[in-house]
């Protein structure tokens, strides 16, 4: 009835060890977090070091000399040497006379980030998403679907509510006070839903180490 | 009323008792309670199923480690049935370090299910790789140059599947199942720079998130956490395209028995709360 694979036994207790929690704290709990840890670590290292060191810049500087007399190849094999000096830079953060050092990838970093993601985000969570809020009671008049206007100014009041309340300028008081009133039961709705999906979530991961157990380690179900 | 305040004061390991039984009896004897499919898991589906058999590929990257993988797995599986079954050429990828084996396992164990499908030609893994967003870039000048082998280390010019792929204009769709907030990099660089159709799979915690993303039409289609899965595994059964065990759907009786439960604690918690405030008072 049980699993003959050693590996599905290994998994099972391991999560039996972590389930044991539930009871109170205790030894196989630690054991099998501390093994968890080391194991994420270790192989997150060993898949970046092939994934990204190697290809990245340990073979272009390896075949440096190879790519001779193609000087292009040679010049862009060995331009790799500049991000990765710069990112050796970071290794300065255990010296304190020196730590100032890693500023300098930090703003190379930054700068290419922001240059990168600024236009873009702009254009795809401000912009994309303003049009958005309006085109809900826009469609109506065009298709003459009445449920979508009703859906679309529910959105706009909970948009327009919402800001409000996290308009701290003057005093919720008057118009703005109904407003930002509005705008907290929008906001309680919207905790309501995420907290709803997140203990669905959570039962979710509990249910996939109940099927394995019962389906790999015991052949309880199929 | 003082026995509903003395059950105000129950040990949380009896209540971890009872969630335990919510959850295994169902699966041990399921209840079968219907799975409606919601429209953006069907948008979805058409999305995948509107592709012409063996033309442009649909790329899927599973973008998630084992932590999430009872959610999400269900999904990437039965995405890939799906194109496996229709010969949709389907190329796997990931920018989640952990995730590597779970997209192989995933493309391997579907295609033992569809004996007639060929590795390289009808799918590959094009495996892992670092930068985020910066791969979503890359992708979108040269995917050559981004993947310039598959994961076992075959160039790419000499997998079929993989040689014409120039950027996104060569991909019929994108899906990205993840577990974290990367959806909004492939929303905002794939789907704004690039203008890729993209779709979504993601954990249940994420998910309000995501919707406003839906009505502006940025996302084509959305599955969200289990019940996600379930909706794309009906579907695929109701389109007779796949036999396979459903994961996803198995674990809906459970959860749905859990929810009632917690639904009941919730009510009793707040009974409990009122009554002891008024005996304070």
């Amino acid at each position: 009835m049980f699993s003959t694979n050693v590996w599905t036994w290994i998994a099972a207790l391991l999560t039996l060890a972590i389930f044991s929690f539930l009871y109170r704290d205790n030894p196989f709990y630690r054991f099998a977090e501390h093994l968890f840890v080391g194991i994420s670590a270790g192989y997150g290292v060993i898949i970046y070091w092939y994934n990204n060191m190697v290809p990245n810049l340990i073979n272009p500087l390896l075949n440096f000399g190879h790519a001779w007399p193609h000087v292009s190849k040679v010049w862009l094999d060995g331009l790799v040497i500049i991000p990765g000096l710069l990112g050796l830079l970071f290794f300065f953060m255990f010296s304190k006379k020196y730590s100032y050092l890693i500023l300098l990838p930090l703003s190379v970093i930054l700068g290419m980030e922001n240059g990168l993601s600024v236009p873009t985000y702009l254009q795809a969570e401000v912009i994309k998403q303003a049009q958005g809020t309006l085109q809900g009671i826009h469609t109506p008049f065009i298709a003459g679907q009445t449920f979508f206007m009703v859906n679309g100014l529910i959105v706009l009041v909970g948009v327009i509510g919402t800001l409000s309340y996290f308009f701290f300028s003057r005093e919720h008081k008057g118009v703005l006070g109904v407003s930002s009133k509005v705008g907290i039961w929008f906001i309680m709705l919207g905790f309501g839903a995420s907290f709803g999906y997140t203990v669905m979530a959570r039962l979710s991961l509990l249910i996939g180490r109940v099927q394995f157990l019962l389906t790999d380690w015991i052949h309880l179900i199929k | 009323m003082i026995w509903l305040l003395k059950l105000f004061k129950i040990d949380r390991r009896i209540l971890f008792l009872l969630i335990a039984a919510a959850v295994i009896i169902p699966l041990v004897r399921p209840l079968g309670l219907p799975t409606a499919v919601t429209p953006h898991a069907q948008h979805l589906f058409d999305a995948v199923d509107r592709i012409p058999p063996r033309t442009k590929p649909v790329l899927l990257s599973m973008d998630y480690g084992p932590n999430v993988m009872p959610e999400l797995q269900p999904m990437s599986m039965a995405v890939v049935r799906h194109c496996l079954a229709r010969k949709i050429p389907i190329i796997v990828m990931t920018l989640d370090p952990n995730g590597v084996g779970l997209a192989e396992d995933a493309l391997h164990r579907a295609a033992l299910e569809y004996p007639d499908v060929k590795e390289g030609v009808d799918y590959a893994l094009a495996g892992f790789k670092v930068g985020g967003y910066l791969v979503m870039i890359s992708i979108g000048q040269d995917f050559q140059t981004t993947f310039p082998t598959d994961a076992a280390g075959h160039p790419s010019k000499e997998v079929p599947i993989l040689t014409n792929i120039k950027n996104y204009d060569d991909i019929a769709l994108v899906i990205t199942i993840a577990g974290s907030a990367i959806v909004e990099n492939w929303i905002v660089f794939a789907v704004t720079r690039y203008h890729a159709t993209l779709c979504a799979g993601i954990t249940a915690v994420s998910s309000a998130d995501y919707y406003p993303f839906l009505q502006t039409g940025q996302l084509t289609g959305l599955l969200a956490g289990m019940k996600g899965g379930a909706e794309y595994e009906q579907l695929l059964a109701n389109n007779d395209l796949s036999h396979a065990p459903k994961r996803a759907s198995q674990g809906m009786d459970a959860i749905s028995s859990a929810h009632i439960l917690i639904i009941i604690f919730i009510i009793l918690g707040n009974i409990g709360y009122f009554l002891g405030r008024r005996k304070k008072a």
